[in-house]
């Protein structure tokens, strides 16, 4: 609680987070109360700006403001979902390869450096590629599941400084189980290291989701920021000078990694007592 | 008759260690006997005192009457009979579940650090009474928590604190607390008190002798390298040197008529003031 007033009282977290809510805000509450579908053809191809559609139209006469907001809900699922699914699969793979050590270690960092030398982004592709029905849910579960391995490797490094803790010795010989001390002894020392990360890796999954989207092989449920440039470089708008069919995601997804990052480096300036200024 | 009723008064022995080897491997291969050949039993009611210099293995042996051999902590040889079953065969899983907390519980060496900064006292307390005791439920756990904390002179609302809010003394207590919440056969202080300031060393000392007066548990074995504070804790005391037992007795004996020569040196080497005012000390030669 200490620390969170701390970080209300810095100015770079209050602008990144107040920014991130109000994408939050937008992308959940719009597509409540909207009723454009946002891939009904109601007007001609690239219209531009207008007071019936305030961003235009894309290449196939959709409105483009609705298709921004509900891309934007898609996205912010998809980036959520898979910072989600990676914070798990990283901090589960090195609390527990950092705690037991030994051969299981050696196991758990050998497949954490496979998955670090491998591209994630090759892996990305060519999982999604494989797969013909992707949701969105699975796009982000595919981007989780390939961009856990720095998380891993950072947590498993703090759980093997801290497993040697007095604190820790104690619960074991009390009787603690396996699970009750790492998740009750260490996990809350690495918390807020762990929040950041997701953080991050919030930041990832949206544009892992965007970069995959461009490429086609985004999710086939629903519109999302990389689909809509993807739309505008299938329908030539970027060569045509269309720029409203694909500037504004652009704009939205920069926005939406700046503001994770500004909440990330000012929550290390409070969480990290070297950082940290003492008023 | 009258050996009869002699032996049901024989108060009960609640540890058996016998012969207690354990060794450590280093990284090149090579074997080190940390502890090599220990005996000693442990009745009801009793305080065995171990002394002996740092490095001596003192700290080992606990871990092998725990039997929690960790590598690179192995077992060599020897049997620890708690109940009448040789806890050394035990798996690690069964140690946790039957013995650790529940019947022999320990004070661990520096102990001012043994409380996890960002979880508060009753969090820890909780957590070590749910893993013996699936089914207590929340008021259960908090009544026996308050009970427990007040039985070693504590206020129960230190149960809502963080550790960070605690004296060195309260931490003490607390890990003093937590420690006996299974109401143990045995404890085992290592070190206590070396980082207390002597008038907390003395309460904390009056309050373990209390909680086993009381049966909170059964008996205690006191660790330490100050062989004099022995003399007020313990009833049998132990001198320890390389590993092994180098003399075992009552505490009146070893303290003032030490057989064995590092038994001696070890009571010469506490620092004296002598009738003219002047302080002398003499280290332990061998």
């Amino acid at each position: 609680m200490k620390q969170f007033k701390l970080l209300c009282k810095s100015p770079w977290f209050v602008f990144g987070a107040a920014m991130f809510l109000f994408c939050i805000f937008v992308g959940v509450l719009y597509p409540m109360f909207s009723h454009t579908d946002p891939l009904l053809r109601g007007a001609l191809p690239f219209e531009g700006p207008s007071r019936e559609h305030w961003l235009g139209t894309n290449g196939e006469g959709q409105d483009m403001f609705s298709a921004l907001l509900f891309g934007l809900r898609s996205s912010l699922f998809v980036g959520i979902a898979a910072g989600i699914f990676a914070t798990i699969i990283g901090t589960v793979i090195g609390i527990v390869g950092g705690y037991k050590g030994g051969w299981v270690d050696n196991v758990l960092t050998l497949i954490t450096n496979l998955f670090m030398v491998i591209p994630s982004i090759l892996v990305l592709i060519l999982i999604a590629n494989s797969i013909e029905k992707r949701s969105m849910l699975l796009v982000a579960f595919i981007i989780g599941a390939t961009t856990w391995p720095w998380t891993a490797r950072a947590v498993s490094a703090q759980t093997s400084s801290l497993k040697n803790r007095e604190h820790v010795s104690l619960a074991k010989l009390n009787g603690y189980g396996i699970v009750s001390i790492l998740f009750m002894q260490i996990l809350p020392y690495i918390m807020s290291y762990v929040f950041m990360v997701f953080i991050i890796q919030m930041a990832t999954g949206i544009l892992e989701e965007a970069a995959i989207s461009m490429m086609g092989l985004g999710p086939y449920d629903s519109v999302t920021l990389g689909q809509i440039i993807n739309q505008a470089q299938k329908t030539e708008a970027f060569s045509n000078g269309n720029w409203w069919a694909f500037m504004p995601a652009t704009v939205l997804i920069t926005a939406l990694q700046f503001s994770l990052y500004v909440v990330n480096t000012s929550m290390e300036g409070i969480f990290n007592p070297r950082l940290r200024k003492e008023s | 008759m009258t050996d009869a009723k002699n032996a049901s008064e024989k108060p009960k022995v609640l540890l058996t260690v016998d012969n207690l080897g354990v060794h450590y491997k280093t990284r090149f291969g090579q074997t080190v006997q940390a502890v090599d050949g220990v005996s000693f039993s442990l009745a009801q009611g009793k305080v065995f005192g171990i002394a002996g210099e740092s490095g001596c293995g003192k700290s080992t042996l606990v871990n092998g009457v725990m039997s929690l051999f960790i590598p690179p902590l192995f077992y060599s040889y020897g049997s620890v009979v708690v109940d009448g079953e040789d806890i050394t065969k035990y798996d690690s899983e069964r140690l946790r579940v039957e013995i650790l907390g529940k019947k022999i519980s320990m004070i661990p060496q520096g102990a001012l650090n043994s409380l996890n900064p960002t979880r508060k006292v009753k969090h820890f307390a909780t957590d070590v009474m749910r893993n013996h005791e699936k089914n207590l439920s929340k008021a259960e756990i908090y009544d026996r928590l308050e009970d427990r904390f007040e039985a070693i002179g504590l206020d129960p609302r230190v149960l809502n604190m963080f550790p960070i809010e605690l004296s060195g003394g309260m931490k003490q207590r607390v890990v003093i607390g937590i420690s006996t919440l299974m109401n143990p056969h045995v404890v085992i202080a290592d070190e206590p008190t070396s980082a207390l300031d002597v008038s907390t060393q003395k309460s904390v000392i009056r309050m373990l002798l209390d909680l086993m007066e009381r049966k909170i548990f059964g008996s205690m074995i006191f660790i330490t390298h100050e062989l004099p504070l022995l003399y007020h804790v313990a009833d049998d005391i132990a001198v320890m040197y390389k590993g092994k037992f180098v003399e075992v007795g009552e505490s009146d004996q070893v303290i003032f008529r030490p057989r064995h020569e590092y038994s001696k040196q070890l009571m010469e080497a506490i620092t004296k003031l002598s009738t003219t005012g002047e302080r002398h000390s003499e280290g332990a030669r061998l």
